[in-house]
């Protein structure tokens, strides 16, 4: 189980990372995307061993520790912050230079 | 008296939602900023004058849970020193804002950003948890794309998504860090790692924490072979964003390399200074050939903010309490100058025939502004390093402690590259103020105020350098022995009730 965790989180992690390095932009912001949520997976697997019951107060046996679900609450929301914030950018460069290619995006260059 | 702690965190807060609710009536929300920060001011320099001077160490753990459940705010000497300088230079920045005549002032969410990045800094300089430093960085990232997004050049909104999608990439690092320590350590509390990491084993995955952390550091201070979207990106930023972006904003990584080494990795520090002062002397030519042979007044200063920071880092990498008191003092110096001479570079862009920092527009346009042209003189003595300016001591303090730390080499390299700051500031002048150009009409633009106080405070500085050089030599002396930092996070913490197990 833990073997396959791992894998699949490393899957969402490769592809991610391939996806952010294509040159079509929509392509790029959707490869952001599974890059955030790959690692927001691995953060929350960081807690996940110690027990499986939920963290409440009084609860019985082990319990999973509750840190690591706060911290990816606070990541997903500033991920999805973040998207909304790339794709509104993205809105405007295909508005302004008509394209989605990142490579004829080059205002900057010269 | 724990309490000092959230003054300076906690006004520019309450600014970022007080000025949202008065977008209505722009002169009172850009007035009001401007109280907002210089109250947070007033209340680092109170902070700064207890705890660097007097020796307190303040700790608050947020809603009274101990750690590592709750967040750690910590006033510690280095934070505080960076908190008074980065909250130094906003108040310059507001001020600068107020007198612009960029149309992005006029937006409504300027002010309520500008005070949202003073917020992510002061507090990212203030916490004691390395989560909650993640959280304040993306404050930071955000609120800085947004505004360079806003910018009157017309390829803002390009340089922003340039930002944006670097920084995420570099937040994902940071979190991978995160993940790794707190898997390995079960905290994220710096004050409870640092003593983790340097009295127990090393756990597999924390060489690994450290390696993402360094990445995402050096994407934050845009060192060498993670800089190409810096000069790019501080170009396109209206004037009195880049001004922020090159000086302060930059000095995020720097301050997490001093975390690193004298905090969480102490017992690795030599390999990580070693990075560094490679680093660090690559950045340094890079950045001098790349000022000298660029074509745009903005982007020659953000080329060299990739050669001063390559000074900073040097001066940690070499790791003598002489050199990380002389990196300290180039840190505060390097941040007034930068936003000068940003500013600078904007207000003369701003009289130009059209709005551009372009050395072809600008040709001769000092014409208009003789004023600007002494503060530019001065200001770029001060980058140069040629006293009576501040710049002369925190160059002078970096050279020195390489001669003592005997590493000729790299000292020799930054000492020639060096002299390229002086080429290319002069070749800047001579081209602004000295050349002919028939198109230049009078024409009125930005105010002189902020800059001029900036240069002001730099030329005090480097006649009167003392506060500066003993709050420095106070800072390296609670860097070099972290058990003040654990002990005093650990008795705060244990004063409160304990989360039952």
């Amino acid at each position: 189980m833990n073997f396959l965790t791992a894998l699949a989180i490393a899957t969402m992690f490769a592809l991610g990372l391939f996806q952010l390095m294509r040159r079509n932009t929509i392509r790029s912001a959707t490869g952001l995307v599974l890059l955030s949520n790959a690692v927001n997976m691995f953060l929350f697997t960081t807690g996940a061993y110690d027990g499986v019951a939920a963290a409440y107060y009084q609860a019985q046996g082990p319990v999973s520790d509750p840190l690591p679900q706060a911290l990816v609450l606070t990541a997903i929301v500033i991920s999805a912050g973040g998207f909304a914030f790339v794709l509104s950018l993205l809105y405007i460069i295909a508005e302004r230079y008509k394209t989605s290619n990142s490579d004829e995006v080059e205002g900057l260059r010269n | 008296m724990d309490w000092l702690i959230l003054p300076p965190l906690l006004i520019p807060f309450a600014g970022v939602f007080t000025t949202l609710l008065l977008r209505k009536r722009r002169r009172l929300q850009a007035w009001l900023s401007f109280v907002f920060i210089v109250t947070a001011l007033a209340f680092s320099l109170f902070l700064a004058q207890r705890v660097i001077f007097e020796g307190h160490t303040f700790v608050l753990q947020s809603g009274q849970w101990p750690v590592p459940a709750g967040i750690t705010l910590v006033a510690d000497p280095l934070g505080v020193f960076m908190l008074v300088m980065t909250q130094l230079v906003l108040t310059a920045g507001i001020l600068y804002a107020t007198g612009s005549t960029e149309k992005v002032v006029q937006y409504p969410t300027f002010y309520p950003l500008f005070l949202g990045l003073a917020t992510g800094l002061s507090g990212a300089f203030l916490t004691g948890d390395l989560f909650n430093l993640f959280v304040f960085a993306e404050v930071i990232v955000i609120t800085g794309a947004t505004l360079t997004g806003i910018a009157d050049d017309k390829y803002g909104v390009e340089a922003a998504y340039k930002y944006f999608l670097i920084s995420t990439v570099a937040a994902v690092l940071f979190l991978l860090g995160v993940g790794s320590l707190y898997a390995s350590y079960g905290t994220l509390n710096l004050a409870q790692l640092g003593e983790l990491i340097q009295t127990g084993e090393l756990r597999p995955l924390a060489l690994a924490g450290m390696a993402f952390l360094t990445a995402t550091f050096l994407t934050k201070s845009a060192v060498f072979p993670f800089h190409f979207w810096q000069p790019d990106f501080h170009a396109a930023a209206p004037t009195a964003v880049s001004a922020m972006l090159s000086s302060v904003v930059v000095k995020l990584g720097v301050y997490g390399f001093l975390r690193m080494t004298s905090l969480l990795f102490v017992n690795e520090a030599d390999t990580l200074r070693l990075l560094l002062v490679i680093l660090g002397v690559v950045g340094v030519i890079y950045g001098g050939f790349g000022a000298a042979g660029t074509h745009n007044t903005k982007r020659m200063l953000a080329y060299s903010t990739l050669s001063q920071i390559g000074f900073i880092l040097v001066g940690i990498g070499w790791g003598t309490p002489f050199s990380i008191a002389a990196a300290l003092v180039f840190t505060f110096n390097h941040s007034l100058i930068k936003a000068a001479m940003l500013m600078l570079a904007g207000a003369i862009a701003s009289r130009a025939p059209v709005k551009s920092a372009s050395f072809e527009v600008v040709l001769g346009v000092g014409k208009n502004s003789p004023a600007a042209g002494i503060l530019f003189l001065l200001g770029g003595m001060a980058l140069a390093g040629i006293p009576p300016t501040n710049g002369f001591i925190s160059k002078l303090g970096i050279f020195w402690s390489g001669v003592e730390a005997e590493q000729y080499l790299p000292l020799a390299v930054i000492g020639v590259a060096s002299i390229l700051t002086l080429f290319y500031v002069i070749s800047a002048f001579m081209k602004i103020w000295f050349e002919k150009n028939p198109n230049v009409k009078p024409k009125q633009g930005d105010l002189l105020l902020a800059p001029a106080l900036l240069v002001l405070l730099c030329l005090a500085l480097g006649i009167w350098g003392d506060p500066l050089v003993v709050a420095a030599n106070n800072i390296t002396a609670s860097l070099a022995d972290s058990s003040n930092y654990i002990s005093v996070v650990k008795e705060a913490s244990a004063a409160l009730l304990q989360i039952p197990q």
